[in-house]
């Protein structure tokens, strides 16, 4: 809207910028001859000043004056023809120039500007996008703020796990294995972050299960003998060295145990018979058919997206806690835990804001307003 | 709000249409309003395109990354000054400023211009309009900055690490701003041929327009060698890239457009030469736009290639060079001749000039063009460098160079040649004497480098000389020549202050090329190397984190006699990760107006680093020059004599008959 007004506005003052001269009083403008004359006076006076500094000898000086002299006269000659009429014919021809200039102006404009712009898409700073409501960002802006709260926070363990699988599925995957590397530092090793690890390792090397990626879910084999990411991988590592039975045989006794209602029940069926197709070529060029590649096309899930909502508002929680004068801040935080649907914490918020600031003080009473307007009571 | 930008350049498009038009039609039926509506529609349109570069430089500040030209040319994690740098580190930016430019000086004509006869005014108005109307449709139609993405982005792709540089702040607007300034020399020159006669006004208009432009274009290029001479880590203060090149061609033809437009000021010849070489200059400015915007040239400088952006640039410059020469040719035989002159004479030695001048630029255009033609027509793929150019460059501009001191020492019309001489003996010892003392003493391996530093000398004392006989040295007592020195017009200074820094750059260039040193080593920690008596010790390299790279930071000490650290020089390689791109850092310590220069190369597999340094004598003084340079063309700028003021209006004809009389 505040779009459509300055476009007027502006499409107004255009055109009377065009307008206003060419409707004004017709002013009498010195003849060029004026201007020429002004010039060889000019000239006439630097040559006094010549002479008078002693700058050229009186001779040249008398040359030169006999010069401009003569140019002077010249002009007085040629201005007899400049003489311009202005008849009636011309006046209607300036009156109808003058008309299509005008309207040419917003015509031009918004035609053009109709076939290229966009008016209805505002304007996004970064900064403002970061400062979104979470639950109305999207999952990019989700992940950008996460990872400016992790670069200020590199320690936040929490933060590095949520948002290493995120990066899997966004195919990102040596940003994928930097966080969980990062989560294993802070939070210690587990089968899922080290088959995580893993997996996004392989991943990062078109599928091959590398040194690095086999380490990773050997560990996690040894955390978790029976975790299937690490199973599959392993058993892929095998068919990728070329020993085909021996991933054979993995698989069959992976898929025995998986109980029925596993998702990897199908993966390791079809590389199952995959194996069994290319039995006489070459199986180490089999496409990865891991969890990560089934989806990593599919957009953020419902869950993961609350998950990276609740980190984000952990992150709050704990930064309000240090840092409780933040009027703003307790306000962000109720907000956030309505959106999660936890109406208890987000009165607690409301609770431990009042009696940060006070429960007389301004601030105090502002955030009362607000938890009211938000359906949240203050309990004694 | 990135869509008001939008509109507001959308909005200068339609009023450029009407600047182009309009005022052309009032002076053809002599109607002062149409004429009159020139002024009002340039500064509007200034205005409206000042706001659109506004906004794409508030978009760049605050990372929209809803506009595709920020995400492709931004990060959220830039420092905030490249972050604006950036709004002109890229095609789209960069034409929009040279738009906003063009507005600017076409504003500044409608403003300052009160002194110009109304038809000329309006006529030169309406051919900058027409230039502005095309160029604003290229911005618009192929290279739009305001093309906007949805959804947006998150992060942006950053900048080309090698423009995230102070260089890029200063380098762009001044060039632009001497490239475009020439469109005013044009849009007079093409205006005269309009109306088909030049006034004197004409004559002494175009001479400080000429000078407005110079005065930038030569900082422009000072600024962008200097950086290319930094940050590339070459060492080199000068490539013969095509691209530099094509920001020299229109600085030589503008210096001869310089120089006969003072002839045409002072004595109305050389009217042909002016408005040729207003035409050519500018021209040649469109002619680097062209090479360097097209990707016809590939160099740092072509941030972008688009063949359809290339085809429109060349119809632009068929557009307006073949119109130009057109209307030359058709209304060249109206001119009146302007005042005779001698051979020897400040005219004929400024023709000379001039004819020295335009044969460089002819050579530079050959060099730079030829490459093009070969591959256009056999797929061979050739390169002109420096070779050529030391050849055929370098022996075009020695006599000329030999010359300078004598023109301004001769009379207007006639001058006596064997008189100049006489006043310039003393300055001529003086080179000798610099030549003897640079053989002997210096360095006696090269006789070419010891008179290149006489030719320096020989302009520096010649430009010296021009002032001391302007205050009539030789003639008149101390007292009265300090009187008369401080009494010279501005522009004699400006003269002299221009010649003289030719004379430095001179000086720079021989120093630099002649008298250097280089070495390349790999150096271990600890290490120390000698190069031209200075003693210097590789402490090791250390890792640096910047705001959006990572460094790796050599510190080396020089050492005094004694072999203790007295100053410390550091110079990295960056490692920019959005890019994956590194760059060099010189590390230079300037010690009186020579320079040691370090640049890091990759590490040996012993654990060394292959180090190379330089040693540049003198080499300041070719940048010091260019800005004495232009120190010299704004003394010319302060004159008094282009402080005419407008006739007429302000005063009633019997007033300006008693104004005459006393």
């Amino acid at each position: 809207m505040i779009f459509w007004v300055v476009a007027v506005a502006l499409t107004l003052c255009a055109s009377l910028a065009v307008l206003l001269p060419l409707t004004g009083r017709s002013r009498e403008v010195a003849a060029a001859a004026d201007h020429d004359l002004e010039v060889y006076r000019d000239q006439l006076a630097e040559l006094d000043r010549d002479v008078a500094r002693g700058a050229i000898p009186l001779a040249e000086a008398e040359q030169a004056r006999a010069e401009i002299g003569r140019r002077i006269i010249r002009i007085g000659r040629s201005e007899k023809n400049e003489a311009q009429l202005t008849t009636s014919a011309t006046g209607r021809l300036v009156r109808r120039v003058s008309a299509a200039a005008v309207l040419a102006v917003p015509l031009v404009s918004w035609g053009l500007y109709a076939g290229i712009g966009s008016p209805d898409l505002p304007s996004q700073p970064l900064a403002a996008r970061l400062q979104k409501n979470p639950a109305q960002s999207t999952v990019d802006e989700l992940v950008a703020r996460a990872e400016s709260h992790l670069a200020a926070n590199p320690n936040d363990g929490r933060g590095w796990d949520v948002l290493a699988p995120i990066y899997v599925r966004m195919q990102r995957y040596s940003d994928a294995a930097a966080a969980y590397r990062h989560a294993i530092r802070l939070l210690g090793s587990t089968a899922a972050r080290q088959s995580g690890l893993g997996e996004a390792l392989a991943n990062a090397a078109q599928g091959m299960v590398t040194a690095d990626a086999q380490a990773a879910f050997e560990v996690a084999r040894s955390l978790d003998p029976a975790n299937p990411k690490a199973n599959f991988y392993l058993a892929l590592a095998l068919a990728q060295e070329g020993r085909k039975d021996d991933a054979k045989a993995a698989w069959q006794a992976m898929f025995a145990e998986l109980p029925s209602s596993s998702p990897w029940r199908q993966v390791v069926a079809q590389a199952l018979a995959q194996t069994g197709e290319n039995q006489a070529g070459d199986a180490g060029k089999m496409e990865p058919t891991g969890e990560a590649a089934a989806d990593a096309a599919a957009s953020m899930s419902e869950e993961d997206r609350n998950a990276m909502i609740e980190t984000m508002v952990a992150g709050l929680d704990e930064r309000l806690r240090n840092d409780p004068l933040d009027e703003d801040g307790w306000m962000k935080l109720m907000r956030s835990y309505l959106v999660l649907g936890r109406k208890e914490q987000a009165e607690g918020a409301l609770k431990r804001g009042v009696e940060a600031f006070g429960g007389e003080s301004e601030q105090a009473r502002k955030l009362a307003a607000f938890g009211e307007s938000l359906g949240l009571s203050l309990k004694e | 709000m990135i869509e008001i930008g939008h509109f507001a350049l959308v909005l200068a498009f339609a009023l450029a249409l009407v600047q182009a038009t309009v005022p052309l039609v009032g002076t053809r039926i002599g109607d002062e309003r149409m004429m009159a509506s020139a002024g009002t529609v340039a500064v509007a349109c200034f205005a409206l395109t000042a706001l659109s570069f506004a906004v794409l430089a508030s978009a760049y500040a605050l990372s929209d990354f809803s506009v595709a030209n920020v995400w492709e040319n931004s990060h959220s994690l830039k420092p905030m000054l490249y972050k604006i740098t950036g709004t002109w580190g890229n095609h789209e930016g960069s034409m929009l400023l040279w738009v906003l430019i063009l507005t600017f000086f076409g504003s500044l004509v409608a403003v300052f211009g009160g002194n110009l006869p109304a038809s000329l005014k309006a006529n030169v108005l309406a051919v900058q309009g027409m230039i502005g109307a095309v160029f604003l449709l290229f911005v618009l139609i192929t290279s739009n900055p305001f093309v906007r993405l949805d959804p947006a982005p998150i992060e942006g792709r950053d900048l080309n690490p090698v423009l995230q540089d102070i260089g890029l702040a200063v380098h762009p607007p001044l060039l632009y701003l001497g490239y475009v300034g020439f469109s005013v020399c044009f849009s007079f020159a093409v205006a005269a041929l309009i109306d088909g006669r030049i006034d004197a006004a004409w004559a002494r208009w175009v001479r400080p327009w000429t000078l407005v432009a110079w005065v930038f274009l030569t900082g422009g290029i000072a600024m962008g060698s200097y950086w290319a001479y930094y940050e590339l880590g070459w060492g080199g203060f000068w490539f013969w890239d095509p691209v530099e090149n094509a920001s020299f061609m229109p600085w030589l033809s503008g210096t001869a457009l310089l120089h006969s437009a003072i002839v045409m000021e002072k004595r109305s010849a050389l009217k042909i030469w002016t408005l040729l070489l207003s035409i050519l200059t500018f021209s040649l400015s469109l002619l680097g736009t062209f090479l360097v915007r097209s990707g016809v040239l590939t160099s740092v400088h072509a941030f972008a290639s688009d063949p359809s952006r290339g085809v429109f640039i060349l119809c632009i410059l068929v557009l307006f060079i073949g119109g130009s020469l057109a209307l030359f040719a058709l209304r060249a035989s109206a001119l009146t001749p302007g005042g005779l002159f001698q051979p020897i004479s400040r005219e004929g030695a400024l023709v000379l000039n001039n004819l020295f001048l335009t044969t460089a630029t002819a050579t530079i255009l050959v060099g730079t063009l030829y490459p093009l033609v070969v591959e256009a027509f056999s797929q061979d793929k050739i390169s002109v460098g420096a070779p050529f150019f030391n050849l055929t460059f370098a022996p075009l501009m020695v006599p000329l160079l030999i010359l300078v001191p004598f023109g301004p020492l001769l009379a207007w019309k006639r001058g006596d040649a064997l008189a100049a001489a006489q006043r310039l003996m003393a300055a001529f010892a003086l080179a000798l004497l610099a030549v003897l003392i640079t053989y002997l003493f210096i360095d006696g391996a090269s006789v070419l480098a010891a008179l290149g530093a006489g030719l320096g000398f020989w302009l520096i004392f010649g430009a010296l000389t021009d002032l001391a006989v302007k205050s009539g040295a030789g003639s008149a007592s101390l007292a009265t020549m300090a009187k008369r020195f401080a009494g010279l017009p501005r522009s004699m200074f400006g003269t002299a202050l221009a010649h003289l820094g030719l004379g430095l750059t001179v000086l720079g260039i021989v120093g630099t090329l002649g008298f250097g040193a280089e070495k390349i080593l790999a150096m271990r920690p600890g290490e120390t190397v000698e190069i031209a008596d200075h003693t210097l010790r590789f402490d090791g390299i250390y890792p640096v984190r910047g705001p959006n790279y990572t460094e790796s930071r050599g510190r080396f000490y020089l050492l005094d006699a004694a072999g203790n650290p007295k100053a410390e020089i550091s110079s990295a390689k960056r490692l920019f990760p959005v890019r994956q791109t590194t760059t060099t850092e010189a590390g230079i310590r300037t010690m009186g107006f020579s320079q040691l220069y370090i640049s890091l190369g990759d590490e040996t597999t012993d654990g060394g680093t292959v180090v190379r340094i330089w040693w540049k004598p003198l080499v300041t003084l070719i940048w010091g020059g260019a800005l004495v340079m232009m120190l010299g063309g704004a003394m010319s700028l302060a004159d008094r004599r282009l402080r005419v003021g407008a006739p007429g209006r302000r005063r009633k004809p019997a007033e300006a008959a008693t104004a005459g009389a006393t």
